[in-house]
């Protein structure tokens, strides 16, 4: 009979060492005296011994066994259960329902998950994970569908702005000519008209010009015609062509570079055309006799040029649109010159295929300088 | 065609939930080029068969099972920019889980496999109630309808779905399948005409492919 008991007891003492609930033996005090091998792998081994307060995480009050014990005298030990949260060997705090069991020398203490709960968790995660994943589903496929629908839109401005091209600029020569074959012999209200007709093709045609070049960056066949190129000799003739526009408006171009630079690998004609950009949007904000200063500098393995007005600045808030499409900040051209609002888009396109930066940095009242570099190491793409 | 070897690393690691690695293995295979119907019937749907056989002989626990397949459907992300990008037909197909179904995956590979082969697909998710089936099918007018259905005691829900839409649209086609007719009975399905039951995604591919 004895055996027979001893032998249930070793039974039921195995499976309570194996079961996924914690269960410990304490003195009257809170001293772990014994745990179960699920305790001990939970909480770590260190805890017997330990006081039974030290394996929970009490952030607002102080859990006593007193007080459990209090309760117990009115209530079942089933009824009594207390959600505690346990320092878990992972780190991580696991909430454990108790139920306590007091005797003349012992107490004991068995926590179980609360597996309801932990279901409905579960439950919950995996629902939301599921409707992420739907809703990444739809993204990509609405993204697809956008993409495409940008690609058309690329063709038709670049098939639209490449048949508008001629006949522009068949308007422009002509008006032209007539200004200075003709121009005498009309009157002035003619040469006002004139003059506007030739104006707005300019304009026209730059903005035909810019919507061809950000259609072929947008398509991807933006393609760089990369030399070692001298900076000094691109410099020249992009500001040849700012000097007469600087001139209409009585602007000193201020120069400075250093004495030697050597040659760097670039699209000579595309720096050229950002150069020229920064400069005649300078130029155009920038009140008559006043300068623009135009920097080359070397630092490091880079070229750094800038370009500097005298204009109303730029407001902070406007500064991040600048590199947007169609997106024209509040600062007012000195001339009434028009913008496409284009230019900058290209100009920043061109200097990242260069893998070079640019960015800006303006004082509201005193002007505006606009950076861009230029990698002397780059040796280009493919 | 994935390795044996490849794709055996690959099932070892979905096991043990090791999602991390998955990706890397998933993302390697699609930046080496692999065909995205090979990677889907060779690697999702082989791993998820032998997760799901594993799971009905009590080897894995439901919250393993759930583990992988939550896995699998984050990896399907990786193959989306690919995916959608493709050539499109004229069609259209809405597939979507029975209502009270709540395993969405092999619906939603489904309407994957749609996509490769040029359909437009509108993929509704888990537990789809009947009415609101109906009302999309009417927004979308599609050429065909696809039920999923994973585990076979929601036929009910199934045939409920079926005798709607036949209802509302006696002249649209349905397919079906899923998981719950690896063992099940499916001859209750020969009663509707205009349904045709789909067994695997090889033999949804040959169909496609054949129109």
């Amino acid at each position: 009979m004895e055996s027979l008991q001893t032998s249930t007891e070793s039974i039921f003492e195995a499976f309570l060492d194996y079961s996924s609930g914690l269960f410990l033996v304490l003195d009257k005090s809170g001293r772990i005296l014994k745990a179960n091998a699920y305790a001990k792998q939970q909480l770590g081994k260190q805890i017997v011994n330990q006081m039974f307060d030290r394996i929970i995480l009490d952030f607002y009050s102080t859990f006593e066994l007193s007080a459990v014990e209090r309760e117990l005298e009115d209530s079942q030990p089933s009824d009594v259960v207390h959600a505690l949260n346990v320092k878990h060997i992972s780190g991580m705090p696991q909430t454990y329902l108790f139920r306590f069991c007091f005797t003349d020398k012992t107490i004991y203490a068995f926590g179980e998950l609360n597996n309801d709960e932990l279901e409905s968790v579960r439950k919950e995660i995996l629902g939301l994970n599921e409707e992420l994943n739907n809703l990444t589903r739809e993204l990509h496929k609405k993204n697809a569908l956008l993409e495409q629908l940008n690609r058309e839109k690329n063709q038709f401005l670049g098939m639209a702005a490449h048949d508008l091209r001629k006949p522009i600029g068949l308007a422009m020569t002509y008006s032209d000519f007539l200004i200075e074959e003709a121009g005498p012999i009309l009157d002035e209200e003619q040469n006002g008209f004139l003059s506007t007709i030739h104006k707005s093709c300019v304009f026209m045609k730059r903005l035909v010009d810019d919507f061809l070049d950000v259609s072929a960056i947008e398509a991807g066949k933006f393609d760089l015609d990369l030399h070692p190129s001298s900076t000094f000799e691109v410099l020249e003739q992009s500001l040849r062509l700012n000097q007469l526009q600087a001139a209409k408006k009585d602007i000193r171009l201020k120069v400075q570079t250093p004495q030697d630079i050597p040659k760097v690998m670039m699209d000579a004609s595309k720096i050229e055309q950002v150069i020229t950009n920064l400069v005649s949007n300078a130029i155009e904000h920038t009140a008559p006799q006043t300068t623009v200063a135009i920097e080359l500098s070397v630092k490091a393995d880079h070229l750094v040029f800038s370009v500097e007005d005298e204009g109303p600045g730029i407001a902070p808030g406007e500064l991040k649109r600048l590199f947007e499409p169609f997106e024209k900040t509040s600062t007012k051209k000195t001339g009434g010159e028009k913008s496409t609002g284009l230019g900058m888009v290209i100009t920043r396109k061109i200097i990242e295929a260069h893998e070079g930066e640019i960015w800006v940095e303006s004082v509201l009242g005193k002007g505006t300088i606009v950076f861009f570099t230029l990698p002397m190491t780059w040796r280009g793409h493919g | 065609m994935i390795a044996q070897e490849v794709y055996d690393q690959y099932f070892n690691a979905l096991l043990k939930g090791d999602r991390v690695r998955c990706t890397q293995m998933v993302q390697t295979l699609l930046d080496q080029g692999i065909d995205i119907q090979v990677l889907y019937r060779q690697l999702f749907e082989k791993s998820l068969y032998q997760i799901g056989e594993m799971w009905e002989q009590n080897l894995i626990s439901v919250a393993r099972e759930h583990l992988v397949t939550a896995i699998t459907e984050n990896l399907l992300n990786l193959v989306y920019p690919f995916l959608f990008s493709q050539r499109k037909l004229e069609r259209k197909v809405i597939i979507s889980c029975a209502a009270n179904e709540h395993h969405q995956i092999g619906g939603k590979m489904v309407a994957d496999i749609f996509e490769m082969n040029g359909w437009d697909s509108y993929f509704l998710g888990a537990n789809t109630p009947t009415d609101q089936m109906i009302s999309f099918i009417g927004e979308i007018k599609p050429d065909l309808v696809g039920l999923s259905l994973s585990i076979y005691f929601n036929v009910p829900s199934l045939q409920q779905g079926i005798e709607a839409i036949t209802r509302e649209y006696p002249e649209l086609d349905i397919i079906v399948g899923g998981q719950a007719f690896r063992w099940g009975e499916i001859s209750f399905l020969k009663k509707y005409s205009q349904v045709q039951y789909m067994k695997s995604i090889e033999d949804l591919e040959n169909q496609l492919k054949k129109e």
